[in-house]
C-alpha cells in the first residue's frame, strides 16, 4: 500500500464507479447519473479510464507502434490511473464533491488478468486506489453486447479485440473471445468485491432508476454546490436568473 | 550448451523465463556523479576487445516510454507514484524488448541503473519500498550489481566541475522546501545514499569505492567483470547435455 494515501481517514467525498464490458451500457447509465446528480445541486467530478493528460499520449504512441506486452500494458494503465487518482480524484473526495468514475480498476483486474497477469499482483499494483462508496457492474450477455457494438462500428482496435494474445486472425472474432474472457473475470469479481450487479438487458430508465436508489441513500455529509445567495439576490430583484446557466434547467 | 536460466524476484513476465540464457546481466548502480557513465563506457570497450557482444541499456531510453517520462518531468509537477509507475512501464519496455533478447542471443547487457536507483528514489519521496519490490517482481535478477560508493563531497564536487549545477530532480527539489540548492542536494544525496546502502545489503552489490581515480576504480571493476567472462567461458566448454 502507498503510505501516503493509506494512512489518511477516509475523506468525506463519495466515488461511484461503473463496469461492464464494451456495450453493456455503462458510460450511457452513468452519464444520466452525472445530469441527475448535477441537477440536484451536488458537486460532481467525472473521470474515466486512460484519459492522464500526462500520460495517454505514451499509452497511444504504444498501442499505435503495438509495443505494449500484457506487462507493460497493465503499468502504463495503472500509471494513467495513478496521475487521476492523486490528480483528480483524491481532491474531489477531500473537498466532499461526488466522484464518477467510468471504469476502475476492476477494469484492469480484468482485462489484464484476461492478457494472463497474475490477480494477486494487479491488487497489489493498485493497492494505492481508494474503495469506492458503490462499484456497479452492468452485466448483460456476451452475444447481446456484441451485437451493440458490431451495430454501431465497422472496425475494432488491435489491442481493444485482443489481437496481441493471437486468439484470432478475424478482429471480430478475435474481439469476441477476448470480450468472452474478461467478461468470465467480471463474473468471478463480483461476488469478492461487492460489486453491485445490475442486469443490462432491462430497459434503460429501469436501470438508471435502481441506480439511483442505491446512490441516494449514500449521499450524506456529501458537498452541495451553494447557489443560495445567488437565489437571494434574484428573488430580491425580482429576476428569473435565466442567463444563469448553472440554475437554467433545473 | 549451457543451460543457464533467467531468475526473477517474483513472477516473471509471460514467458520470459522460456528458454536459454547464455547472456549476462550486469548493472552500475551509484549516484550521479558517481562515474557511472563513464565506467560502462569503459566495460564496453574491454568487453568488445575481448570478443563479447555488449547491449547497453539506462533509464529512459525505452521505445515506449522514454519521451512521455522526459516530457512529463519537464512540463508538469508529477507526483511520485505516477513517476514511478512511468519509470516501471519504461523498465519493462526495456526488459522484455531488449534485456531479456539480448540475454538470450548470448549478449553482456550493461544496465545504467536498475530497479534499486527507483526504489530508492521512491522510497525517499514517501513511497512504501516494499510496494515498490511487490511491483517490481517482474524484473529479472541481475549477475552482478556493481554499486560505485562515492562520498557526498566529491560528488559535490564532480557535480559542479562537469555538470556546471544542481539538477532540479537529482537534488530532490520536487519535495525538498525552503533551502538552498547546496544544502538540499547534500541532503537529498545522503537521504539517497542511505537507501542505496539498506539496498545493497538486500541485493548483494559489489560495493566499488570510487572516491579516487578513475583508473583505480576501474580496475576494480575489470576484477568483477574478468571473473564473470571466466565462468561465461566455462559454460561454454561444458559438453551438450
Amino acid at each position: 500500500m502507498n503510505s501516503s494515501n493509506s494512512d489518511r481517514e477516509a475523506p468525506p467525498g463519495k466515488l461511484f464507479v461503473v463496469e461492464g464490458i464494451d456495450g453493456s451500457g455503462k458510460s450511457t447509465q452513468i452519464d444520466l447519473l452525472h445530469k441527475w446528480l448535477v441537477s440536484q445541486g451536488y458537486l460532481v467530478v467525472f473521470t474515466e479510464w486512460n484519459s492522464s493528460p500526462i500520460v495517454r499520449r505514451t499509452t497511444r504512441r504504444g498501442k499505435r507502434r503495438r509495443l505494449l506486452t500484457p506487462l507493460s500494458f497493465s503499468l502504463i494503465h495503472a500509471c494513467d490511473f495513478a496521475n487521476r487518482v492523486n490528480d483528480q480524484i483524491l481532491p474531489a473526495l477531500r473537498a466532499g464533491a461526488v466522484v464518477l468514475a467510468d471504469r476502475y480498476v476492476y477494469t484492469a483486474y480484468a482485462r489484464d488478468g484476461a492478457r494472463g497477469m497474475s490477480s494477486r499482483w494487479l491488487r497489489r499494483l493498485y493497492s494505492f486506489a481508494p474503495e469506492p462508496t458503490m462499484a456497479f457492474y452492468f452485466d448483460v450477455p456476451l452475444d447481446e453486447a456484441i451485437r451493440r457494438i458490431e451495430a454501431g462500428r465497422d472496425a475494432v482496435k488491435y489491442y481493444e479485440a485482443g489481437m496481441d494474445l493471437e486468439l484470432s486472425d478475424n478482429p471480430f472474432e478475435s474481439f469476441r473471445i477476448f470480450q468472452g474472457m474478461i467478461k468470465d473475470q467480471y463474473d468471478s469479481m463480483v461476488d469478492d468485491f461487492g460489486l453491485y450487479r445490475i442486469d443490462a438487458t432491462e430497459s434503460l430508465v429501469l436501470q438508471q432508476r435502481k441506480m439511483r436508489q442505491v446512490v441516494e441513500p449514500l449521499l450524506s455529509g456529501v458537498t452541495k454546490a451553494d447557489d443560495g445567495e445567488l437565489a437571494a439576490a434574484l428573488s430580491e430583484f425580482d429576476l428569473s436568473g435565466r442567463y444563469m446557466p448553472e440554475l437554467f434547467g433545473r | 550448451m549451457n543451460e543457464r536460466k533467467l531468475k526473477f524476484y517474483g513472477e516473471p513476465p509471460l514467458r520470459a523465463d522460456e528458454g536459454r540464457f547464455p547472456g549476462r546481466l550486469i548493472v552500475f548502480e551509484g549516484p550521479d556523479g558517481s562515474g557511472r557513465s563513464t565506467h560502462i563506457r569503459l566495460t564496453k570497450e574491454w568487453l568488445e576487445d575481448h570478443g563479447y557482444g555488449v547491449a547497453d541499456t539506462g533509464l529512459t531510453r525505452s521505445e515506449l516510454a522514454g519521451r512521455g517520462i522526459e516530457r512529463a518531468k519537464t512540463g508538469h509537477n508529477l507526483d511520485p507514484l505516477t513517476l514511478n509507475l512511468f519509470y516501471a512501464t519504461d523498465f519493462a519496455d526495456r526488459l522484455e524488448r531488449t534485456i531479456i533478447p539480448a540475454l538470450r542471443a548470448g549478449l553482456i547487457v550493461l544496465a545504467d541503473r536498475y530497479m534499486y536507483s527507483l526504489i530508492a528514489r521512491a522510497s525517499v519521496r514517501g513511497v512504501s519500498p516494499e510496494w515498490m519490490q511487490d511491483v517490481y517482481g517482474f524484473a529479472a535478477i541481475p549477475d552482478r550489481v556493481i554499486y560505485l560508493d562515492v562520498d557526498v563531497d566529491h560528488l559535490l564536487s564532480r557535480i559542479l566541475a562537469t555538470a556546471g549545477g544542481f539538477d532540479y530532480w537529482e537534488s530532490g527539489q520536487d519535495f525538498l522546501r525552503g533551502q538552498d540548492q547546496h544544502t538540499t542536494y547534500v541532503d537529498y544525496q545522503n537521504e539517497m545514499i542511505a537507501e542505496f546502502r539498506s539496498l545493497a545489503a538486500i541485493h548483494d552489490f559489489v560495493m566499488i569505492d570510487a572516491n579516487g581515480p578513475i583508473s583505480a576504480t576501474f580496475s576494480a571493476i575489470l576484477e568483477v567483470i574478468r571473473d564473470e567472462v571466466r565462468q561465461m567461458a566455462d559454460e561454454d566448454l561444458d559438453p551438450p547435455v
